[in-house]
């Protein structure tokens, strides 16, 4: 798919997930917007490599959502590429439907349960591990939310990471500076992130994480990378995006657009 | 049933596990061994022969029990390997998460059961660890009693489908069974006891036979299941077992509250089963006294006098 077509889809997505979110009346926007243009470059630019009709496919590559809040983005995507009907998405977070708030293994293309923070990181290592001793070529790629690497157990996996020299793993980090209730430098500041993740010895790049250009070049030598250490992909992305009125506001980390607000939401991803 | 005075093994309890592992890892090639930089004498040769299957992730359990979810995921067989406390209460969440809730079969391993790190300290001690891992479904939880029950746990783990967890004692203990054993049933009744059945778990199986021997001083006829597998309980089996007994009494080196003594009051409970049931272990606080095992049971009460007399007077 083109950066056109790229662009095309993350306005559907973001517009699936306000659907979602307003039909279930919970859900969180503001992250979940924030990384759309991630993960529709990921899954669409070709990056990626899977077999939708064989979601187990042992040389798929490995994509894990560690900020599990931003399910409702995933599952429009995996949706649309033919995981599970798109008719499931209106179930979002309904009784006895396929799709909670957080991703679990039992949905076709999810790789791990996900939700509490700071898992992810390291199952991602220890699949990229076991790629490394089987000599497997696919690729690991873990999305963190930054607000996430407050958590000691990122650092853990991080360190375990660059040790064991999987470069055949990649993290990105969706950078919006926002946590639940509080932009990332007023309660635990991540500053300097970059030197942080240098000195924990990895490859580290910094995008805009909303644009589909940036995205796809930072991540497309990603399989060919003539470097030893792990790759982290700080993504610069805003809370919100997508919607005027959510963009930077600490109040849509998982508030419920109704009313008013849901048909501007609307308008503006129409 | 074997005399438990008539057998003492020369083989230490951890190295009867380890040397299982190694035998079972020198044939299985997926099989590996993280450790969150925790030793012990049997492991020596492992890390030397089978350097490619051990890992020592460091001192970082929580990422330790992650990366094995994503080691299984991909296709390997892995057991984590800790002091107990460290490997169950520090890094609980990524259990319930990353393995119990995802059904990967990885083994927990934690060494030092109840207070064998005695004047360590409680910040050493496993007497919770047995409460929390218990609630968690779908996890079985071995905690075996002598060499023979050590060795078996480590092949009934390395056979399951679902996540195991491991509780190792340490030293020479005397032996309990043959190894024609299966320990397919979850527990073994040691020695019938008319008058009271005392149901154990791990090391203090050994001070139950104390126990009994000195009971029967004062006309009891005190009897001994030992409950190697704490989770899950083979309920009609055991409630066949103990149920002609006039009474129970549960006793362990772990916390009265959601231990041994927990799971069997909440079996009767379930079962509708009325029959006098005294829980001995740790009772609700810490002791942060210091001294050599022995002296740290006495100072939990959990020595042979005072537990006989605890069972006298009752």
């Amino acid at each position: 798919m083109d950066i056109k077509g790229l662009k095309i889809k993350s306005l559907w997505v973001r517009r699936q997930v306000l659907e979602m979110i307003a039909g279930a009346k919970k859900g969180h926007i503001g992250g979940a917007f924030s990384c759309a243009d991630i993960l529709t470059t990921l899954f669409y630019s070709g990056i990626l490599k899977f077999d939708v009709k064989n979601p187990n496919w042992p040389q798929r590559d490995r994509f894990i959502l560690s900020k599990g809040h931003s399910a409702a983005t995933l599952y429009a995507i995996l949706a649309d590429l033919g995981f599970f009907p798109v008719s499931e998405l209106k179930n979002f977070c309904s009784n006895n439907s396929i799709l909670g708030g957080h991703p679990d293994r039992r949905i076709p293309g999810i790789e791990a349960d996900t939700g509490s923070l700071g898992h992810g990181l390291g199952i991602g290592a220890g699949i990229a591990l076991s790629a490394k001793i089987n000599r497997v070529k696919f690729m690991n790629v873990v999305l963190m939310g930054d607000g996430e690497c407050d958590e000691g157990s990122v650092w853990e996996a991080s360190m375990f990471a660059a040790h064991h020299k999987l470069n055949n793993l990649v993290a990105i980090i969706d950078r919006n500076r926002q946590c639940v209730t509080d932009f990332t430098e007023d309660c635990l500041s991540l500053e300097p992130l970059i030197d942080k993740w240098r000195a924990f010895n990895w490859d580290v790049r910094v995008v805009d994480g909303h644009s589909h250009e940036d995205l796809f070049t930072s991540l497309g030598d990603f399989r060919t990378r003539l470097d030893s250490r792990p790759l982290v992909i700080i993504a610069k992305t805003i809370k919100g995006k997508g919607v005027s009125f959510m963009e930077g506001k600490l109040v849509w980390h998982h508030s419920v657009p109704e009313g008013n607000s849901l048909e501007l939401a609307r308008r503006e991803l129409s | 049933m074997l005399k438990q005075k008539n057998k003492q093994s020369n083989v230490d309890i951890r190295d009867a596990f380890f040397d299982e592992l190694y035998e079972i890892a020198k044939k299985d090639r997926d099989v590996l061994f993280l450790t969150a930089d925790m030793g012990a004498f049997s492991l020596e040769r492992f890390k030397r022969n089978l350097p490619s299957q051990y890992i020592n992730v460091g001192v970082a359990e929580q990422n330790m029990i992650s990366v094995a979810a994503g080691l299984c995921l991909g296709g390997k067989r892995v057991f984590v390997y800790a002091i107990a406390p460290f490997v169950t209460q520090r890094c609980y969440e990524q259990i319930k998460i990353d393995l119990v809730c995802m059904r990967l079969p990885v083994t927990i391993i934690g060494a030092g059961a109840g207070i064998v790190y005695n004047s360590d300290g409680f910040t050493h001690h496993a007497t919770q660890d047995i409460a929390i891992m218990r609630t968690l479904a779908g996890l079985t939880i071995l905690n075996p009693a002598d060499s023979v029950t050590a060795a078996a746990a480590l092949r009934i783990a390395y056979k399951s489908d679902s996540p195991v967890y491991v509780r190792i004692d340490k030293g020479k203990l005397p032996l309990l069974y043959d190894k024609k054993n299966t320990f397919s049933d979850g527990f073994s009744v040691l020695k019938p006891g008319r008058d009271l059945m005392i149901i154990t778990t791990g090391t203090m199986v050994h001070q139950a036979f104390e126990v009994a021997e000195k009971l029967l001083g004062y006309s009891i006829d005190a009897g001994i299941v030992d409950l190697y597998r704490i989770k899950p309980i083979n309920e009609e089996l055991f409630l066949g077992a103990v149920k002609r007994s006039r009474r129970l009494a549960t006793l362990e080196e772990h916390s009265v509250i959601g231990g041994v003594g927990s799971a069997v009051s909440e079996i009767l409970a379930d079962r509708d089963v009325v029959l006098p049931l005294k829980r001995i272990g740790i009772t609700d606080k810490y002791s942060c006294n210091y001294g050599n095992r022995e002296w740290m049971r006495k100072d939990y009460g959990l020595d042979i006098e005072n537990i006989c007399k605890v069972l006298v007077n009752w």
